[in-house]
């Protein structure tokens, strides 16, 4: 396809552009404007006393980097959960995933306080593994539990399941408020500790989810032209879900619960540069990555001075548009 | 069906006994204690101190009147919603409608600042206004469901679930933002409320609520008839002379109506809608005339039991009574999920 490849071209050249640019703009814009060759001079020649410099690498550079990454890990999973199960509302934030994570950390918020930042992370990774098998075990025991919007339902149902019920053991605990900050607005506290622990993790699972792209192809195509191709299909769901279990943890772990990222993201990749998933994936990551720093910007700006949690940014961008996927394409049975 | 009807009635005294033993635990419970016998004699005013009126009439007894008056309503609206678009899983809830009206009622408190905590007279005003301006919400909500879930001039079942949901995130972040920019004392109340609770409750609340579910109530009591040609095929309502749609729009915003009531005075509370009507249809079948008034007190049990629950369980910490509802509601969701064909 000749378009297509047109189109990834165009893709490659200009996304590092956007990508850069928003990045810049992330650390220079905030309550306090730092020109660029601050932003230079601060990453080529620190000065411990330069008042700016703090700024920039205690807080601006940590948090363009975590919602850089954030999002580069939560449209893989989201791109790599639509090909798996040819479910064009897949993602981690509707399938329960991203909820499974989060009651997997207020519980040790609640029962191990004061534990080790990786184990944190682990713990987030197991917790979206819990969400997911919680999800796709009910559903594939309901009749029809997988067609995109049984699913769908499924998923939100029990995640507000989880959510709630964390929510009353954070309350019954008295650290409810404490939770919700940490899940809404975490963005801005963000450290360069956390990014360096969280960030390898995630690119493991992120050159995982690359690896396993023409794999999801192929399964993309139908289980049963899978298996005539001669794939291995349960070892490549299996290692579909620990990749988006990584990515969808370290995700959770580092910046909080952000939805439709996910669900957004693949989409309008797919609309660009076709249906190989070899392609969507790492696009995906790459626009993604784009959009969620995008996100954080507008974010900042909503409320002037205030802070808007990203959450609330990407909801309002990604609410029309799972309206505009139920219209177009709820009646059909398959996404790609 | 007549022979069904002294079955109806010993179903309704048995609910109305449980309802009462519902409101019995939940006025004889709390924080301050008191004995039975001093609870009777406060109510029936043989012997009354003024801390004991405090606690029973400013305290308990509108809290206890509010669960089960939003009981009913919320009960009523599911039997509504599920009447209408022939879904046994539809939920003022869950299809948003709850989350259109508390939407619309925080960016009236962010404007308007009500007091939801120490109500003076002078805010009554506002309080009776607050229901108007959720039905404005809820109103909005309804609109994008159906628009998103008629097609070929049917409600697709699923898509109206799903734009529910859509909705609901969206009308959350939307609130989520109106309520962080509120200063923090009206931040403290909307919080509180929003999450579903009907711990601040008070006499005023109830007079705000009362004119809404009495009329509304009573019209859609009216109606119920209509409810059971629905359940027959388009092609048979039509004939029988019944303008379909007209009659749907408008049971529709009666439903709002009543649910915006409920919502600004207890926040969101779910499942509730999709509970009570289910479990009344299994005691007295679908026919509306019957399984109307049976849900009301479904509905109310469940509320008033729940929020007796959400002040016990893990006192003196109060649960907001809309998880507590939400943790009962949803794994009877997913039952009634596995249960259904197709």
């Amino acid at each position: 396809m000749k378009s297509s490849n047109r189109h990834i071209i165009l893709f490659s050249i200009i996304m590092p552009i956007l990508i850069v640019s928003v990045f810049l703009f992330s650390v220079s814009f905030g309550t306090k404007s730092i020109p660029l060759s601050e932003i230079f001079n601060a990453i080529f020649n620190f000065d411990e006393n330069e008042a700016n410099h703090q700024i920039i690498w205690s807080g601006r550079i940590p948090r363009a980097l975590a919602v850089l990454f954030v999002g580069a890990f939560l449209a893989a999973a989201g791109a790599i959960m639509q090909g798996i199960t040819r479910n064009f509302l897949a993602s981690p934030s509707i399938m329960g995933v991203t909820d499974g994570s989060a009651f997997f950390i207020t519980m040790t918020f609640v029962f191990l306080p004061g534990i080790s930042s990786f184990k944190l992370v682990v713990i987030s990774m197991v917790g979206s593994l819990f969400g997911a098998a919680l999800v796709f075990g009910f559903a594939s025991i309901i009749k029809n539990g997988l067609s995109p919007v049984r699913l769908a339902i499924i998923g939100t149902v029990i995640g507000t399941f989880l959510s709630s019920f964390g929510t009353a053991v954070a309350m019954y605990h008295q650290i409810s408020q404490t939770i919700t900050m940490w899940y809404n607005s975490k963005v801005h506290t963000v450290d360069m500790d956390l990014v360096l622990l969280c960030v390898p993790i995630g690119l493991v699972g992120l050159a995982l989810a690359i690896s396993l792209s023409s794999a999801v192809t192929i399964t993309a195509l139908g289980e049963d032209v899978a298996i005539s191709l001669g794939q291995k299909t349960r070892t490549v769901k299996v290692l579909s879900m620990l990749s988006v279990a990584i990515l969808t943890g370290t995700a959770v772990a580092l910046v909080g619960k952000i939805a439709f990222v996910g669900l957004v993201v693949p989409h309008i990749v797919r609309m660009l540069i076709g249906v190989d998933y070899r392609m969507i994936i790492p696009c995906s990551a790459v626009f993604g990555a784009f959009f969620l720093s995008a996100c954080d910007l507008i974010s900042r700006y909503v409320n002037f001075p205030f802070e808007t949690p990203i959450g609330v940014v990407t909801a309002i961008i990604g609410v029309p548009f799972f309206l505009y996927l139920i219209r177009s394409k709820g009646g059909e049975k398959y996404a790609a | 069906m007549p022979h069904k009807k002294s079955k109806w009635i010993f179903t309704i005294i048995i609910m109305f006994l449980m309802l009462l033993a519902a409101m019995y635990l939940h006025l004889t419970s709390g924080i301050f204690t008191m004995s039975t016998s001093e609870v009777f004699k406060t109510l029936l005013r043989i012997e009354s101190t003024q801390n004991f009126d405090l606690v029973i009439f400013d305290l308990r007894l509108p809290r206890l009147v509010t669960a089960a008056l939003v009981g009913m309503g919320l009960a009523m609206a599911g039997v509504v919603l599920q009447g209408i678009t022939k879904n046994a899983l539809a939920d003022p809830g869950i299809i948003g409608i709850n989350a259109g009206a508390g939407c619309a009622i925080v960016i009236f408190m962010f404007f308007f600042q009500v007091e939801l905590i120490d109500v003076e007279i002078s805010s009554l005003v506002k309080i009776l206004i607050v229901p108007i301006f959720g039905f404005i919400g809820g109103a909005i909500a309804a609109a994008i469901i159906l628009f998103m879930s008629y097609k070929y001039g049917r409600m697709d079942m699923q898509k109206l679930i799903l734009t529910g949901i859509a909705i609901n995130t969206g009308f959350s972040a939307l609130t989520l933002f109106w309520s962080l920019k509120m200063d923090e004392n009206d931040y403290q109340a909307a919080a509180i409320w929003m999450n579903g609770s009907i711990y601040n409750s008070n006499w005023y609340f109830v007079s705000a609520m009362l004119p809404w579910l009495f009329i509304l109530g009573f019209y859609i009591y009216r109606k119920a008839y209509i409810l059971d040609y629905f359940q027959l095929e388009e092609e048979t309502i039509l004939s029988l002379g019944i303008s379909l749609e007209r009659e749907k729009i408008k049971l529709l915003l009666a439903t709002v109506g009543l649910v915006s009531a409920c919502v600004s005075v207890s926040g969101s509370i779910g499942f509730i809608g999709l509970m009570a009507p289910h479990i009344a249809r299994q005691l007295v079948g679908i026919y509306h005339r019957y399984l109307m008034p049976v849900s009301l007190f479904v509905g109310a049990i469940l509320l008033v039991f729940s929020d007796y629950v959400a002040k016990t369980l893990f006192a003196p910490v109060e649960l907001s009574v809309g998880i507590v509802v939400s943790i009962i509601g949803i794994p009877y969701f997913l039952f009634l999920l596995v249960k259904a064909k197709g």
